[in-house]
Order: structure tokens, then C-alpha cells, then sequence
């Protein structure tokens, strides 16, 4: 089996922090023959693609195919129709296909006075927002009356509902003097 | 080139140490000999248009606790008005409030079409606007590495190597003492307190620490990135700024359990100008513990670049600074 992974540092920066991306998720058969990896991510790169990954089940062979299951991601659903259009010319078949949403962590710790009402009520306005794919939160409490802590982290499906969330907390943290600490957001 | 080192602190002692050991060298790559003419610190002054030997200077300001033989009476201009001098060297220390006296030496030596160097953050976080238009009307060049990052290469690297890239943002650990404050607590489960008073005792910290942990030192560095790399006409005030006083040991242990740390992040993009802890997943560059600065730059061709370094020292510093010596010096060889 053979992982390819890119940095996820390295992935990450410049234009894609102002561009949203569709990220697609593929099981392809291939000719268990040399060059049909290549022949068959070839495409993606051409039309604009960014892949994330290839899993590929060489063990696998199933009438003289092979699974290889890719995840990229397209700038639009033309590129992604462009990609599958030139499978289907080489003789690629797409066993299954998927799409994804692309999330944005929230990662926000809260130090500070915050009682346990304030950080329920804190937790059902960000829940009710738009766009909040999942959040949890976990605190700590010291026996010291300013030793308090609660991390609040989740995901969301749109860049804006990370500020959206983080401008909330702001204006929460100055009106109840707990002090706010944000994550990098990549 | 002939020079005038304005302050004969750490900082300046340190650049004439710089010229006495490269000097020599330096002047056979170049083809121009540099020669200190002037100096002066905050009581006295030594001057020679034939050249002052740095070691004198140095021996003078360690036995007699001053640079020079003649009083400045607080006005070393009136001593060193007459002398002709290429560049001017301002290393006298920060001041947030005014950018005094540095200001002052640096308007002095702009307006007189004489380029200026210095590691002195105040006038350039509270004035960057009215330098760098006296220097531009006076056709004259002013440097500052040194005030960013010590010996961490951020802004000419930004300003000339990068100078094809559109650059998104710039965001990094800008001030070493907070992060080995903030580093200790996170290894030594050691209360915010106790962690500054053990950089006090090594001398990491001030006495007074508030410059660096209120985030003073790190938004002037913002300011100053802001204006040198952005473009944009901020002051030190216009920085969003929150310190680490408020960063107890419980929300440093909480973010190790999700396998994050805290750190003084400075951050300038389109969206930002502002100095605050943040949270950064260990092993992530900017996690980095330890008295180091470190510094991503975004850009739209070459992605993200991280450079880090010593941010603070007396040769550190004195490295930043030869390195727009050198600058200034291969711009007089074309």
C-alpha cells in the first residue's frame, strides 16, 4: 500500500486563504500495469487540481485492476467535470466518488472569570450559528479563584463563520473580562 | 564611510567591537575604508574627522563609564554639527512615549541628506511616516533590521529579496522573554509569576518587564513591519495588543492536552495588525520554545517562508546592523 501525504504546512498559505475549495474523494480502477497511477492523476494537476492523497491497494487485484483511492481537491465543479471527462477517455473507471466539505477549525481558550452559566450560554449561541459543522468545549477549574480555563474547538464549512465566531467571542470576552486566546487557524 | 554612532550602550559598543574586527576586511571588499568619526552617549562625545580608533572608545566607556573626553551637556549636536559624516548609527534606547532622543538624531542626520541605520524601535513605531519622507526628500537612506527580530533576517529579506512577491502576511514570535516565560510554564508547569522571576534571575527579563510582557515591544516591531513591508501607515497605538500577564498555568496545561502551546504571536495581514497569545499545535514552526524569534512570511509565488534566529544581544544586534552597513556600502560601489 503506498500513502502519499503532503505537508499540511506547506499546503496550506497564500491564494487558497482567500479561495474555497471543493475537495472530491475517489476510488479509481486502474490496469494493474506501470504508468497508470501517473496516467490517471495526471488530469487533476492539468486542470487546476490540488491532491491530497493517494491510497493505493497494489495487494488488490480484481481482474487485472487495481483500487487506487484519491482525495483533491478543485477550484470548480467544471474543473471536476473536466477531470472526469478525461477518464473516461482514457478508460479510468470511477468506482465511487464523494465529495467533502472543506472545514475550518475553531480553537478559542477562554482564561479567566467565567461562570459555568456564562460558558453554557457561550456554547448555545455558537451552536446556533451557521455553518458549525461540530463544537465541544472542555474547561478546567483550579482551586484558585483566577485559575479557570475552557477550550472551545470545532469545525465549521466557511472561513466567515470563523470570524464570525471569533468576533462573538471577542465582544463576550470584553464585556465579562475573560481573556481570549485564538488559534492560528490553519 | 565615515560614521557616527549616536548611544554607546550595549548596542553601540557592540557595533564598534563589529568595525574594529571587519572593518578592515570590509573596507577591501568594498574598496572604501570606515572609519568612526564621531560618538557619543548619554553624557559625553568624542570626535575626529581623521577617525577615532573603536578600541579607545571602547576602553574609555568600560574605565571611565563614558565614550568620550567632552561633555555633550545633553546636546551632542552642537559638538558634532561641524563634522562631516556619511552615516549615522542611531542605537540609543527605545522610548515609547516621544521616540526621544532618537528621533531627534535621526531627523538631524535625514534633513542633512545623511543616511541613517539604527536598531532603535521607538521613532520608527511612532513616527515611520515622517522618517521615511525625510529620507526620501533628502534622498537619503534609512535602514533598520536591527529593530525587528535582532539578528533574524525579516525585513530586508521581505523588502529586497522578496521584492517580486506580493506578500499576504507576516506572523511570528517577535520577543524572546515571553516565550521563554511562556515555554517554562508549559514545560515546568511553573505559574506565570514564577516563570518571570526565573527570567529575571537569568537575566532574560527586566526588572521592569512590562515593555515585553504587556506586548510593547512586540506591537512596536508590528508597527514597524506595518509600515517597512505593508505599506500601511500604522503607529505603535494602532496595534491591537494583548500581553501574557493573563495566561495562567491551567490554560497552558489545558492546551497541552490538545497538544497545543501558547505563544506571543505578532500578526500583520489584510485582516490583523495585532500582538496576542494564540494557540500553536506542538510542532508547528512557531512553536519553537526557548528566547528565539522566529518569523513565517506569506507570499502569493513562494508560499510561506520561515526564517528564525537570535532576537536579542549585543552582537546579535550589531549583526543587523552590519548587514545595512554592507547594504549602504554595496550601494556605493554601483
Amino acid at each position: 500500500m503506498l500513502f502519499i501525504i503532503k505537508d499540511e504546512y506547506r499546503e496550506k498559505g497564500n491564494a487558497r486563504l482567500e479561495e474555497s475549495w471543493l475537495k472530491v474523494n475517489v476510488d479509481l480502477r486502474l490496469k494493474d500495469i506501470p504508468g497508470q497511477l501517473v496516467f490517471a492523476l495526471e488530469p487533476i494537476s492539468t486542470n487546476g487540481g490540488n491532491i491530497v492523497g493517494v491510497v493505493h491497494h497494489r495487494d488488490v487485484v480484481i481482474g487485472g485492476h487495481i483500487t487506487v483511492n484519491v482525495t483533491f481537491e478543485v477550484r470548480s465543479d467544471k474543473a471536476l467535470q473536466r477531470i472526469l471527462d478525461t477518464w473516461k477517455e482514457r478508460d479510468i473507471d470511477v468506482a465511487r466518488m464523494g465529495s467533502l466539505y472543506e472545514t475550518f477549525p475553531i480553537e478559542c481558550l477562554l482564561v479567566g472569570e467565567i461562570s459555568p452559566q456564562e460558558l453554557n450560554n457561550i456554547m448555545e449561541r455558537i451552536e446556533s450559528m451557521e455553518d458549525m459543522e461540530s463544537v465541544d468545549v472542555r474547561y478546567s477549574v483550579s482551586a484558585a479563584s483566577d485559575g479557570k480555563a475552557a477550550i472551545i474547538f470545532g469545525k465549521v464549512r466557511k472561513q466567515e463563520a470563523v470570524e464570525r465566531v471569533e468576533r462573538f467571542l471577542e465582544e463576550r470576552a470584553k464585556e465579562t473580562g475573560f481573556i481570549l486566546i485564538r488559534g492560528l487557524g490553519d | 564611510m565615515d560614521i557616527v554612532i549616536a548611544g554607546f550602550g550595549v548596542v553601540g559598543q557592540g557595533v564598534a567591537e563589529v568595525i574594529q574586527q571587519k572593518g578592515r576586511a570590509l573596507s577591501e571588499v568594498f574598496g572604501e575604508e570606515i572609519r568612526i568619526v564621531g560618538a557619543f552617549d548619554s553624557k559625553s562625545c568624542e570626535v575626529s574627522q581623521d577617525g577615532l580608533d573603536p578600541g579607545a572608545l571602547l576602553k574609555r566607556k568600560s574605565m571611565d563609564g563614558r565614550v568620550g573626553k567632552k561633555d555633550s551637556d545633553g546636546d551632542p549636536w552642537r559638538i558634532l554639527g561641524g563634522i562631516d559624516y556619511d552615516t549615522l548609527i542611531e542605537v540609543t534606547p527605545t522610548n515609547i512615549v516621544d521616540g526621544e532622543p532618537g528621533f531627534t538624531n535621526m531627523m538631524i542626520a535625514l534633513n542633512a541628506g545623511k543616511n541613517v541605520i539604527t536598531s532603535n524601535k521607538g521613532p520608527l513605531a511612532l513616527k515611520f511616516k515622517d522618517l521615511s519622507r525625510t529620507a526620501e526628500a533628502h534622498d537619503a537612506r534609512l535602514r533598520f533590521e536591527a529593530t525587528v527580530g535582532g539578528a533574524t533576517p525579516i525585513i530586508n529579506l521581505s523588502r529586497e529579496l522578496l521584492r517580486g512577491e506580493r506578500i499576504l502576511s507576516i506572523r511570528g514570535i517577535l520577543n524572546g522573554t515571553c516565550n521563554f516565560i511562556l515555554n517554562r510554564m508549559k514545560e515546568e508547569g511553573l505559574p506565570f509569576a514564577q516563570a518571570l522571576r526565573e527570567a529575571q534571575d537569568m537575566g532574560i527579563a527586566e526588572r521592569d518587564p512590562s515593555y515585553d510582557i504587556d506586548g510593547v515591544d512586540s506591537a512596536c516591531k508590528a508597527a514597524i513591519l506595518a509600515n517597512a513591508i505593508f505599506g500601511l501607515e500604522r503607529t505603535y497605538s494602532d496595534v491591537k495588543r494583548t500581553g501574557i500577564r493573563s495566561v495562567t498555568e491551567e490554560a497552558v496545561s489545558l492546551a497541552a492536552e490538545e497538544k497545543k502551546v501558547i505563544r506571543l504571536i505578532g500578526e500583520i495581514s489584510g485582516k490583523r495588525l495585532e500582538v496576542a497569545p494564540r494557540l500553536v499545535p506542538i510542532g508547528h514552526p512557531l512553536s519553537i520554545g526557548g528566547t528565539r524569534n522566529i518569523v513565517q512570511i506569506h507570499t502569493d509565488l513562494a508560499g510561506e517562508i520561515t526564517v528564525a534566529g537570535r532576537g536579542a544581544g549585543k552582537f546579535e544586534t550589531a549583526s543587523a546592523i552590519l548587514s545595512d552597513l554592507v547594504a549602504l556600502l554595496k550601494e556605493n560601489q554601483k
